[in-house]
């Protein structure tokens, strides 16, 4: 009879206040050109969104902003408007708005958008990432994983796997801020990482091999190029990691129980 | 005041007619499919009216209390010694309809085998009174109860119960103990099941609450059915907590107008979570919340309530809070999509064939899901009980 408050605009609107350093970071590095980008690319997502509650009575959600901060930090220099209006219109409308809005998804719409003007416009360059953005995410992902918005498997794994490659000898340096900050505002969207327990150990582990491995591997591959790729590749693999984690459940299940 | 479980069809044939005496205890209906079920008088009264809908369908019996009525004894019988005759006693004395067989959270048929039987010796809804002190100074009834339980399964009886002391001694090797942290939902009795021994067409499990097991052995040894049970009021409406002992049925108004603040308020029968406004207590409930009136819904503006409307099922995003709703005992986001995209199948490999629509009023609380999802599962369940059955 009574009701909780854990509802999609509640939890979007914790995920908007756990990535707030990582904004004020950023903003400050960037300053006005990123101040004007931002508030561009709020204006570009949620013109979108309203167009979809006119059209397909959609709500609007203010996951929105989750997804134009991480285009903001992410999205190659050098783009023109038409060029960018693209890229961000493919990644929302496909990867969020086409399938019925934020909660609905399988993929995450920034890494969708990232991808897509990563492959159409090879040329433009991936922005570099600041070392005080990477620490940000920090204290972002804390918040995210403590408040239960973020799925805190995915860091574990994603932690596992590159603190692992780097045991082995793999140079992150570099990468480490890229890294970081792609955990927070890629990998870890509650809605488009692996929902099971397992999975989501699995699903950041190989995020973090994928990671490793292009950083190993890849000649010639900006860091942010690499997160995004990787952030795709396993976004794309969670379903599958779901079914394997259901699939081992229900085995030990049938083991203890009969 | 008599009447069916919500959602329950009850068809009966009466044994008494309005203006009866009767006492407590004493069989006032029989089912219709299931003759040797009786339901029995809660407290000495005087049959004040009988509403069957058509079909011998009941709908309300409303008795009056009337002291003098005494108590009716029970002739017991072999049903001490013989299980099929502890079966027909239990049934006739009405007690039956206090054990719960999952799947589908229906009173057991009059053959049915449990695979195991769950007591459940702890709650943990919000305000749910403590099974310890409905027990207090009844040890030895329920440990009869617990051994009468164990004479109606060839499989183990489950008690369940927090972390402290042991409820019952293991005096029988078939009665086991399972501990468990007093969190929110692990004392659903689903949530037992699910993990225990799950429940499937063909295996019932059973479960029933402690003090209904007591009760059970108080009726084995004096052929009286318990006049009582104890309720907890609770709510933000009430002035302060308290416990009561009451006959099941009992009108809820009565039993709290003199500890409600003034002013309008609603009574549930049963928990904040998983209530429902009544006038009486319900035949399985053993809590009451009043709150306080239903709060004045804001002004909304035409277009945003049409297009919340249009959302329907609100998506559910995957937190935390989801997966402690469902007690991490089960895949919380596979489970809730298989329900809400009404994927039988998935939804019973998942493990939700032990589960019953009020061990999801957590998760509807925690998402402000809507439609509910305990509503959407009462319906799936439903469903596949006709398929099961038809």
């Amino acid at each position: 009879m009574i009701r909780g408050i854990w509802d999609r605009e509640t939890v979007a609107l914790i995920l908007v206040a756990a990535l707030a350093p990582v904004a004020v970071l950023w903003l400050a590095e960037a300053r006005g050109a990123g101040a004007v980008r931002l508030v561009s690319f709020v204006l570009t997502i949620g013109i979108l969104h309203l167009l979809f509650m006119l059209a397909r009575a959609q709500p609007p959600s203010a996951a929105a902003l989750v997804t134009a901060l991480a285009l903001a930090v992410f999205t190659p220099e050098g783009l023109g408007p038409v060029q960018l209006l693209l890229g961000i219109a493919f990644g929302v409308v496909t990867a969020e708005l086409a399938f019925g809005g934020w909660g609905r998804n399988i993929l995450n719409p920034a890494t969708v958008a990232l991808a897509f003007l990563g492959f159409g416009f090879p040329a433009a360059p991936w922005p570099d990432v600041a070392v005080q953005v990477g620490w940000a995410a920090l204290p972002a992902l804390a918040f995210g994983v403590l408040a239960g918005v973020m799925p805190g498997g995915v860091v574990a794994g994603a932690a596992l796997a590159l603190g692992a490659a780097s045991a082995l000898g793999l140079p992150l340096g570099p990468a480490v801020p890229a890294l970081l900050a792609g955990l927070a505002l890629l990998v870890c969207d509650p809605v488009a990482s692996a929902s099971t327990p397992l999975g989501r150990w699995l699903n950041g582990a190989l995020f973090g091999g994928l990671a490793a491995a292009f950083l190993a591997g890849w000649d010639g591959a900006h860091p942010v190029q690499i997160v995004v790729s990787a952030a795709l590749l396993a976004a794309l693999a969670a379903p599958l990691l779901d079914e394997i984690a259901i699939a081992l459940w229900l085995y030990r299940r049938r083991r203890r129980l009969g | 005041m008599l009447a069916p479980a919500p959602g329950e069809a009850l068809r009966v044939e009466m044994l008494v007619a309005e203006g009866d005496r009767v006492a407590q205890g004493e069989p006032i209906l029989r089912l219709r499919h299931f003759p040797d079920c009786a339901l029995t008088a809660p407290m000495p009264a005087q049959v004040a009216r009988v509403d069957l809908a058509p079909g011998h369908r009941l709908a309300a019996i409303t008795l009056f209390r009337e002291a003098g009525a005494g108590r009716f004894e029970h002739a017991r019988g072999a049903a001490a010694d013989d299980a099929a005759a502890l079966r027909g006693f239990l049934q006739g004395a009405g007690v039956w309809r206090a054990i719960r067989s999952r799947p589908f959270g229906r009173v057991p048929g009059p053959g049915e085998a449990p695979r195991a039987i769950v007591v459940m010796g702890f709650d943990t809804r919000p305000g749910a009174p403590d099974p310890r002190r409905a027990l207090a100074g009844r040890e030895e009834a329920f440990e009869a109860g617990l051994a009468a339980l164990a004479r109606l399964t060839d499989g183990p009886v489950f008690l369940c119960q927090d972390r402290g002391a042991p409820l019952a001694g293991a005096a029988d090797g078939r009665v086991r103990i399972v501990r468990n942290a007093a969190i929110h939902p692990w004392g659903m009795a689903g949530f037992q099941v699910h993990r225990l021994c799950p429940a499937a067409p063909g295996r019932p499990v059973w479960d029933i609450d402690a003090e209904d097991a007591a009760g059970i052995g108080d009726l084995l040894a004096t052929g009286l059915v318990p006049e009582t049970r104890l309720v907890a009021l609770s709510g933000p409406a009430l002035r302060a907590g308290r416990l009561v002992r009451c006959q099941p049925g009992a009108d809820l108004r009565s039993l709290v107008r003199a500890h409600v603040v003034p002013g309008p308020a609603r009574i549930l029968s049963g928990s904040a979570l998983d209530g429902r406004e009544a006038r009486w207590l319900g035949p399985r409930d053993r809590q009451v919340t009043v709150l306080g009136g239903a709060p004045p819904r804001p002004a909304r503006h035409w277009f945003v309530a049409a297009l919340d409307r249009a959302a329907r099922p609100l998506p559910l995003i995957p937190t935390a809070a989801l997966d402690q709703a469902l007690g991490r005992a089960l895949p919380a986001m596979p489970f809730l999509r298989a329900l809400a995209a009404g994927d039988e199948e998935t939804l019973a490999r998942l493990g939700g064939l032990s589960l019953l629509p009020e061990d999801l009023a957590l998760a509807d609380y925690v998402t402000a899901a809507e439609p509910k999802l305990s509503r959407q599962f009462a319906a799936l369940l439903d469903r596949i009980a006709a398929e099961e059955t038809g």
